[in-house]
């Protein structure tokens, strides 16, 4: 046999492996996007502003989909991160701008919030049999009627305005020049954090074996409850997190805000490959995914298209990509190499 | 006594009705709200009418392991295709029901094709259905008439059938909740469909070998659902003489918690017309009885939030208890 | 039999508590319709219409405030909302008329039951002349765009951007159709972008979306703000396409943070339709003619369209802290 014929063997077992991996799926469907939306966009998109543009979007949304995205590997869903966004954001307002506190006085306060609401959300979840689902709308509810009768009742108006501190908005309101947003670099900070913690450190397995069965992780020793509700602490965070960094980067929250996360970040896990019935998922898929959805919701208006077409568009191609997603899971899962010559 | 209490616990609706009973109690110590005056208003009846109509298509769906979101846009959908058809267009009202309707059947076919085709859950087809209608609606509404409000006004036989008031302010839209109520409660609980609905929210592949028309029956749920969608909105179009562009988002979140309130079960294979019906009530009471109270408008979505955990809590806890309740053996003679 | 009886006595207890805390009284019971409860311009319409009250129940008489949840369905839950204004017994009814084609019938039955009727907000003096009302409070939202076209046009804008970031509900349609209006009106042109559901309450997609539009077409050199949160994103956005003083800002309403940005010279204008008066005197005018028939002959008092630019900034600023502007 010679070592020529061996070598490209291995090349297409390799190739073939990668074309396997649920996440190369979610990667055609990233790229193809950015290619038609470069054709469309032309120089401008391809350059800094375009980069940026879609960057910063899916920094925020990114942030969010994280955890939600563990959630979901492990059987659950978010719907509350829609009203802790505001609310986080309303809470530094309230505490730096109307009480006039140190910014990281706000910013501390805005972020346990965050974690109180997650914290509420997973005790909920493990100690009554409600669906999450139905758990997460009621506390989404909650925070929202509490977020605006607290608002006005102590501002008087529903929304408030702070000026951050110059350490305070550096660290999580800037950008450099101007473009690139400092959330963006959370972002990848954040994903390369979970990415260890899901598919490196022994605590991801524990999550996948959450999805995959409840009872039989309880009873081979998984503190089921604890993962769960420190799940939910963790998505509640980073809501409260793209909130404050809102509020610190735009000098204002107001309280009618973010209800578009709540499907926003549910589109980019799912895109990125994560099971809606869990124990399946990877980081790389949610990073992916939220790329897909950032660009074609900023390439829209890069685009030249009549946005009022926009809706359509985007409604269209990501049915598209969750559909060819599936399409090609289902395909490389079926592919098997040709038998070695013995 | 006993068993009885525990037959009424084991209905699917009997949260819901205790629910219903709380929060007019909540409302009147707590809020000092006028019992007679809240019975006799027509406001949450109303709203309770055109939600219901849409809440047991949703709730059947759900039943039988399914969701469907797109309903949110498929209401304003529904007004605005009349509107643009006989508003705009000037084309005979009867057109424009045609036309809405049509729609609901072809987005509620296009959502079970995709649902049987596909391994992509009902909920994320049905999200990619609600943005994409979303953009149709303002789209068409947008470059086909230039405004995101269109106004049109029907013949005097279509109002006085699908969009006219009985007595001062009670819609018309309250007899046709009532009788589509009806006609489910007796497909699904005295005909063979009934039977395969649980059968399939219970295990759809036991289902499937058993004989069950799975995929007719899937396709024939989200048509059902997105039709009810389109049709709602149409009698509004009628009613109001006009008809919005709107994403619709709230209207989803409403739907899935009657849905919920009356006793059917996320996971599938459990529910009942009956319990949809009166988890509608409860949340249109919880919805618009605020209204009736005291109480600063500014809390209402806690007290909506509040309404569902507990509402859905009480569910939960009979059902179980319900399912613990064993009927004592009769003593023989 | 005993959880009969628990039944029954609750119910009793129930009916009894009504009749207990129902009193009467002798003042006048104005119900309000008005926006959403988180809308920052309707919460200040809000404050105006309570203050307002303070002299209606010192009068014996309440204020009550009925908005839609959202703006999905506006004109269809306003009415809805009329209605139930009268099935509550209202002595008064304040209403906008947003959506004419579905507001009117029920309009038409209040003034039937003999209630008397003031429109505020939108409509103008045609619409309470049509309806029978007793008069018109406030700026006409299809003015206070025009207002703002009007002005940028007037200051140096050639091409104007209208933001809509809730398409589909008439106010803010009317915002942009009447800002495409007063920029034609001065010679010039305009547009409106429509922003996606998926952008809906995200600031910083509304920076994004601004910044990716002007980017693509340079010949904007103003862009109009129809929410107070889209003000703060648009100013950004503007910054980020490294367009800062180049492109103009004005926008419907204000509160701190957009006086901030005038201040700063980040933003031009802002259209000031005062709606603590429209609040406060759509109640006050009902108040005195229902309790002593009192009225205003003065058809139509409009509360705006006001331009708050630099020039008089300052006297806002403490009306905005207070949430009174």
């Amino acid at each position: 046999m010679s070592s020529d014929a061996n070598t490209s063997h291995d090349l297409v077992g390799m190739l073939g492996k990668l074309i396997r991996r649920p996440e190369f799926s979610t990667l055609i469907g990233t790229v193809v996007v950015y290619v038609f939306f470069a054709y469309l966009g032309g120089k401008i998109f391809l350059g800094a502003p375009g980069w940026s543009a879609f960057l910063t979007m899916a920094a925020e949304v990114g942030i969010i989909a994280l955890p939600v995205g563990l959630l979901m590997i492990a059987g659950e869903l978010d719907i509350s991160v829609g009203a802790v966004v505001p609310a986080a954001a309303l809470t530094t307002a309230l505490v730096s701008g109307h009480y006039d506190l140190p910014t990281w006085y706000g910013v501390f306060a805005g972020l346990a919030v965050g974690v109180m609401v997650g914290f509420i959300n997973g005790q909920l979840v493990t100690r009554t049999s409600i669906p999450s689902l139905i758990i997460t709308i009621g506390t989404m509810f909650g925070a929202m009627g509490l977020t605006l009768g607290f608002t006005v009742m102590i501002a008087g108006s529903t929304g408030v305005f702070m000026t951050p501190d110059p350490s305070a908005k550096a660290l999580l309101g800037s950008s450099i020049n101007f473009m690139f947003r400092a959330t963006i670099f959370w972002w990848i900070g954040f994903a390369a954090i979970i990415y260890y913690f899901l598919h490196i450190s022994p605590w991801g397995n524990w999550v996948f074996a959450l999805g995959g069965d409840r009872e039989s992780a309880r009873n081979a020793g998984i503190p089921v409850s604890r993962v769960t509700v420190g799940l939910y602490m963790l998505s509640g965070f980073a809501a409260a997190f793209v909130g404050v960094s809102q509020v610190l980067t735009f000098g204002s929250a107001q309280v009618a805000a973010g209800q578009a996360f709540i499907f926003n970040s549910i589109m980019c896990v799912v895109i990125g490959g994560v099971l809606l019935t869990g124990g399946s998922g990877s980081v790389i898929g949610i990073v992916l995914g939220t790329l897909t959805f950032a660009i074609v919701n900023q390439g829209i208006f890069f685009s030249g298209i009549d946005p009022n077409y926009g809706s359509i568009i985007i409604g269209a191609l990501l049915l598209i990509a969750v559909m060819s997603n599936d399409t090609f899971r289902a395909l490389a899962l079926s592919y098997a190499t040709k038998k070695k010559e013995g | 006594m006993r068993d009885a209490f525990a037959n009424f616990l084991r209905l699917p609706g009997a949260g819901a009705a205790l629910s219903l009973i709380g929060i007019l109690a909540f409302f009147v110590i707590f809020g000092s709200v006028d019992l007679v005056q809240l019975m006799g208003a027509a406001s949450w009846v109303n709203f309770a009418a055109n939600l219901g109509i849409v809440a047991i298509p949703v709730g059947l769906l759900m039943i039988a392991g399914e969701l469907d979101i797109s309903i949110g846009a498929m209401i304003p959908a529904g007004s605005m295709t009349v509107a643009i058809v006989s508003g705009h267009y000037e084309l005979p009202i009867i057109f424009g029901m045609i036309a809405a309707l049509g729609l609901g059947v072809i987005v509620g076919t296009i959502n079970g094709l995709l649902t049987i085709r596909t391994t992509v859950p009902s909920l994320i087809i049905t999200l990619g259905t609600l943005v994409a209608m979303q953009g149709i609606v303002l789209t068409a509404s947008k470059v086909l008439t230039g405004a995101a409000s269109v106004a049109v006004t029907a013949p005097e036989w279509a109002k006085v059938i699908f969009g006219s008031l009985l007595g001062a302010s009670h819609q018309v839209i309250i007899v046709w909740w009532v009788i589509i109520a009806v006609i489910f409660w007796f497909v699904v609980h005295k005909q063979r469909f009934g039977n395969w609905l649980f059968a399939m929210g219970g295990d759809r592949d036991s289902a499937r070998n058993a004989g069950i028309p799975v995929d007719r029956m899937t396709i024939t749920l989200f048509i059902l659902s997105a039709t009810a969608a389109t049709f709602v909105g149409m009698c509004q179009a009628i009613l109001f003489n006009s008809a919005q562009v709107s994403g619709g988002m709230g209207i989803i979140f409403n739907v899935i918690v009657s849905v919920v309130v009356g006793g059917t079960l996320l996971t599938g294979g459990f529910g009942s017309v009956i319990g949809i019906f009166i988890g509608t009530l409860t949340f249109a009471i919880v919805n618009q009885g605020i209204y009736f109270t005291q109480i600063d408008r500014n809390w209402s979505n806690l007290i909506i939030g509040a309404t569902l955990l507990i509402a859905v809590g009480m569910n939960e806890s009979f059902r179980s208890l319900a399912m613990s309740m064993v009927a004592r053996p009769k003593k023989p003679a | 039999m005993k959880f009969g009886k628990i039944l029954a006595t609750t119910a009793a207890l129930a009916l009894t508590a009504t009749g207990v805390l129902a009193e009467s009284h002798s003042g006048a019971d104005i119900f309000v319709i008005g926006g959403k409860p988180d809308d920052p311009f309707w919460s200040i319409v809000k404050r105006g219409a309570e203050d307002a009250a303070l002299v209606v129940e010192a009068q014996g008489g309440s204020v009550t405030w009925l908005g839609p949840q959202n703006y999905d369905n506006l004109g269809v839950d306003a009415a809805e909302l009329i209605r139930q204004a009268i099935d509550q017994g209202a002595d008064g009814v304040v209403g906008p008329n947003w959506v004419p084609e579905a507001m009117d019938p029920a309009f038409q039955a209040v003034v039937d039951a003999g209630i008397p009727l003031v429109i505020y907000n939108a409509g103008g003096i045609e619409a309470a002349d049509r309806l029978g009302a007793l008069n018109y409070v406030g700026a006409v939202d299809y003015l206070a765009g025009v207002a703002g076209g009007e002005w940028l046009g007037n200051n140096g804008a050639t091409n104007g951007l209208c933001v809509n970031s809730l398409p589909g509900a008439a106010n803010i349609e009317d915002y942009c159709n009447g800002f495409a209006e007063g920029l034609e009106n001065t010679g010039n042109s305009a547009s409106t972008m429509p922003l996606p559901a998926t952008a809906q309450g995200n600031v910083t997609a509304v920076a994004q979306a601004v910044r990716a539009h002007l980017l693509q077409n340079p010949e904007i050199d103003a862009v109009f703000a129809t929410a107070n949160l889209d003000a703060v994103g648009i100013v950004q956005g503007i910054q980020q396409a490294g367009k800062a003083g180049q492109v103009q800002v004005c926008g419907i309403n204000f509160d701190e943070a957009i006086l901030s940005q005038i201040s700063a010279g980040a933003q031009s204008c802002a259209v000031d339709q005062q709606g603590y008066q429209q609040g406060f005197y759509a109640v006050s005018i009902l108040n005195g003619h229902i309790n002593y028939g009192l009225s205003i002959p003065t058809r139509e008092i409009l509360t705006g369209p006001g331009i708050v630019d630099a020039a008089n900034i300052a006297a806002t600023l403490s009306g905005a802290s207070e949430g009174t502007r």
